[in-house]
């Protein structure tokens, strides 16, 4: 008898739909699997037959073949395992009159029976149910993550022996409820800007940075609270959305990375070590293509701390997804797109000493060391990040100083308004924050009066600044007049938005 | 490039001939002209140590040639100790090159020369006003300086633009250091003078920097020094104006700041303080020219005000000094750079100028 058992494979961050096919036959005891099945997907024989065995099923001693169609695409993980095994007991006749034809089986089996969560059931889901399938099986662990899927019915189960008893009827599983979407309040991050002493400028900076969705470099000595100043950032982004959460879940159930939550509802702060290699930090990996650091930053901010220490290849590669919000993965097994729409925000020494400007202690480098030091960070980086601020090196009494600093979520309501400002101006340009903004939106939205377009010729006069810079300093001031609550852009927005391009006068 | 015969033997001389400075200077002791060394070279040769030459007249002619037309093809001249527009100042200090290789605009050689050199470190506030001095003193001096970073690129800045500007290498002409800056010296060269004593393929070793810093002083009637260490190349320059004969002016720094302590010494010693081109002008009796003042508005003049009482001031600081908020003090801040009236000195501080 055959039996044809629905489950789903993983691509980027869509589900493929995966039928399991098994056909029991007379003939000597032969287990055959066919359909591009990885090794991992090869050892669930063992898996299956002993997890049979132990939930009081047969593994039928029969001539069987198991076909995963479609037969050309690369099956990869445990995740079939279930499916294959209720696959079994139904051609071998086991679960006789269960309909099982518009079920989707999910989960891993251990030895004894039990079900085991797989990465990669949120988009499997979303998937599915783009697909017409509205009744699931999952692993019980999964359940979090899957309570947030409206419009289905879905059953976690603990084991194979609890699904056989919801198929026969004798032990029915409860479906999951749906529960709706909260935004995180940030209750169990430490992280907040009333923590931050001092620091009026870097402050400033990291909030009109939020504000537009514009990147940041903080250029300080060590030990001054970069690092600190970043951590704060999520707590200053706007909450995030249902579809925004949705889409970020994905990608983290994706890598595996889901926390206990089973959704990501607070914005994502992600912090690659500067040894990280160019596929760790833009996806890759040997069949199946896993999203890399920018796209679990999606949504959040990539932290780059030390910025010049990173590979200078690695970096580069990070220069087209930050224009497009997009990275595209070539690899064996298929090309996947995954989002990376991330805030980029990346901290540095001003040189390799790191004391240049501090008034506490003396640089000891040479003009031609710094030099060198600073081109580590290329040019055409460093025009995609729009805010350039130097972190004060704090004294002690600025440390112990018990003045009372604004909160993250005092800034946080400024930058709403902000955001709020912008949304209602883009609506129909399908952006969403001022540095999205491409040459159209500037010329409609961002026009400079007369004493403007004077004060940025003289600041290119004076400061040397790249053409391509000019852009990039009226989208700030766009950001600090929004913040401002101001229709036009003044002198005093352009002012501070040169103001914030430092680097192109130490550089 | 035409050169009168005097001239090509002494070209001749000092660079197809092998001989020392010492026995070179010898030589043309005991000639009655350098033609006559070129000519009968092994009348005096013999008696100069360690001096060679082509026995063969008709080929020493041809090395002079080939020589020239090298100098030719890469827009080079050389000026020697003979020729008219030898720098007369150069000849009274002490080991008087006796021939330069030159590429610019050979008529700054004839201009009065005045120098500002500074040390490779040099505070914001130092190079923003050595600009301002070297854009000042330009319309009546061509500025002779090196081609480092800090002090002597920021007389570059101000005089370049004018191209009253004449840069003096620690190396040959072909070679270029610091190596970063060599669109630099090929702007120096289209707009200004490029100046060496040495051959055009010569790299700059250890000695050449005292040797070039001799120059620099030679060339000019004065010299400006805008910032030094205790030990510092721009010293160097200063000790060599003294010991020539030329005035001395220095910045004066805060005491006690690394890159100023050197000034600090020189002013202690006799140099005379600088503080507006005026200063330099006056010495020489040249009246500057007004130049149109600047406009600020209200917020500005208030900022510039307290910047100039307390020097060198954190923006935040200064924003409570002034009762704005930091943000808006770093607007009023960047229209002052942008006026040139304000420089930021690294670590969010800033000092007017």
């Amino acid at each position: 008898m055959i039996a044809k058992i629905v489950c789903y494979a993983l691509n980027g961050l869509e589900g493929v739909p995966v039928e399991v096919e098994t056909d029991v036959n007379r003939g000597v005891p032969a287990y055959d699997m066919v359909g591009l099945p990885d090794a991992a997907v090869k050892e669930s024989k063992e898996r299956v037959r002993s997890a049979l065995k132990n939930s009081g099923l047969l593994f039928p001693m029969n001539r069987i073949t198991i076909n995963f169609a479609p037969a050309d695409i690369k099956k990869e993980g445990a995740s079939f395992d279930l499916a294959v095994a209720v696959s079994l007991l139904k051609a071998s006749e086991q679960l006789v009159g269960v309909n099982v034809g518009k079920t989707v089986f999910l989960g891993e089996l251990a030895l004894n029976g039990d079900l085991r969560p797989i990465a990669g059931l949120l988009p499997i889901l979303i998937s599915a149910k783009g697909h017409g399938f509205t009744r699931f099986i999952i692993p019980a662990e999964n359940a979090k993550e899957a309570r947030f899927l409206g419009g289905a019915e879905i059953y976690p189960a603990r084991s194979l022996g609890e699904v056989v008893g919801h198929l026969v009827g004798t032990s029915p599983i409860e479906p999951l409820d749906t529960i709706s979407y909260i935004p995180s309040s940030n209750a169990y991050t430490s992280a907040d800007l009333k923590f931050v002493k001092g620091q009026p400028m870097a402050r400033r900076a990291l909030e009109i940075a939020v504000a537009g969705g514009h990147n940041l470099l903080m250029i300080g000595p060590p030990g001054t609270g970069k690092t600190m100043l970043a951590r704060c950032l999520p707590t200053i982004m706007p909450d995030l959305t249902f579809e925004e959460a949705l889409e970020i879940t994905k990608i983290h159930s994706v890598a595996g990375v889901l926390g206990a939550e089973g959704i990501v509802c607070e914005r994502p702060f992600r912090t690659p070590h500067h040894t990280a290699t160019t596929v760790a930090m833009c996806g890759g990996g040997n069949k199946v293509v896993h999203p890399g650091e920018i796209s679990l930053a999606h949504g959040g901010v990539l932290f780059l701390d030390e910025l010049p220490e990173y590979k200078r290849s690695t970096l580069e590669a990070l220069r087209q997804p930050l224009e497009d919000g997009v990275i595209t993965v070539s690899r064996a097994g298929g090309t996947v797109t995954f989002p990376a729409r991330f805030m980029l925000c990346a901290s540095m020494n001003p040189c390799p000493c790191g004391n240049y400007g501090s008034s506490e202690r003396a640089c000891t480098c040479t003009p031609a060391e710094i030099r060198r030091y600073r081109r580590k960070v290329s040019g055409p980086l460093l025009d995609r990040i729009d805010l350039q601020v130097e972190v004060d090196d704090i004294d002690y009494d600025d440390l112990t100083s018990d003045t009372e600093q604004e909160t993250s979520a005092a800034v946080k309501e400024r930058v709403d308004g902000a955001r709020r400002i912008q949304t209602a101006r883009f609506g129909d340009y399908g952006i969403n924050t001022n540095a999205e903004m491409g040459e159209r939106e500037l010329a409609e939205f961002c026009a400079l009066t007369r004493e403007g377009d004077d004060i940025l010729r003289a600041a290119f006069e004076r400061m040397h600044l790249s053409a391509r810079a000019r852009a990039r300093i009226i989208k700030v001031a766009r950001t600090i007049a929004d913040l401002d609550k101001s229709e036009y852009i003044l002198p005093k927005h352009v002012f501070e938005a040169v103001s914030y391009r430092i680097y192109d006068k130490i550089g | 490039m035409q050169y009168t015969e005097e001239e090509r033997a002494f070209i001749w001389l000092c660079c197809v001939a092998e001989a020392d400075y010492h026995s070179r200077v010898a030589l043309l002791h005991a000639a009655p002209s350098p033609e006559a060394l070129m000519k009968e070279p092994e009348k005096y040769f013999p008696h100069a140590a360690g001096a060679r030459y082509t026995p063969d007249a008709r080929k020493r002619a041809e090395e002079l040639e080939a020589f020239l037309s090298s100098l030719e093809k890469k827009g080079y001249f050389a000026v020697t100790l003979v020729s008219d527009d030898y720098p007369e100042s150069l000849k009274h200090i002490s080991l008087p090159p006796l021939l330069l290789f030159g590429k610019g605009r050979r008529e700054l050689l004839k201009r009065r020369k005045f120098c500002i050199v500074g040390s490779r470190i040099t505070p914001p506030w130092a190079e923003k006003l050595a600009k301002n001095f070297s854009e000042d003193l330009s319309e009546r001096f061509a500025i002779v300086t090196g081609l480092a970073e800090g002090g002597d690129c920021a007389a570059i800045a101000g005089a370049l633009p004018g191209g009253n500007l004449i840069s003096v290498l620690p190396c040959g002409l072909d070679e270029c250091y610091p190596a970063a800056h060599a669109s630099l010296k090929e702007q120096i060269a289209a707009k200004g003078l490029l100046l060496s004593e040495l051959m055009p393929g010569e790299t700059a070793k250890k000695y050449s920097f005292h040797a070039r810093n001799r120059l620099l002083a030679g060339l000019a009637e004065g010299v400006l020094v805008v910032s030094a260490a205790v030990r510092s190349g721009a010293l160097i320059t200063a000790n060599c104006a003294l010991e020539f004969g030329r005035d001395v002016f220095a910045f004066p720094h805060n005491v006690g700041s690394v890159h100023g302590e050197g000034c600090n010494e020189l002013i202690k010693k006799g140099a005379y303080v600088a503080t507006r081109s005026e200063d330099i002008f006056s010495l020489y009796g040249i009246e500057k020219r007004e130049k149109k003042a600047r406009q600020f508005t209200g917020e500005e003049t208030r900022v510039l005000q307290v910047l100039r009482e307390y020097g060198e001031l954190h923006a935040a600081v200064l924003a409570e000094k002034v009762g704005m908020s930091a943000y808006e003090t770093a607007a009023v801040l960047a229209a002052l750079e942008i006026k040139g009236a304000a420089v930021k000195a690294g670590g969010n501080k800033y000092s007017a100028v």
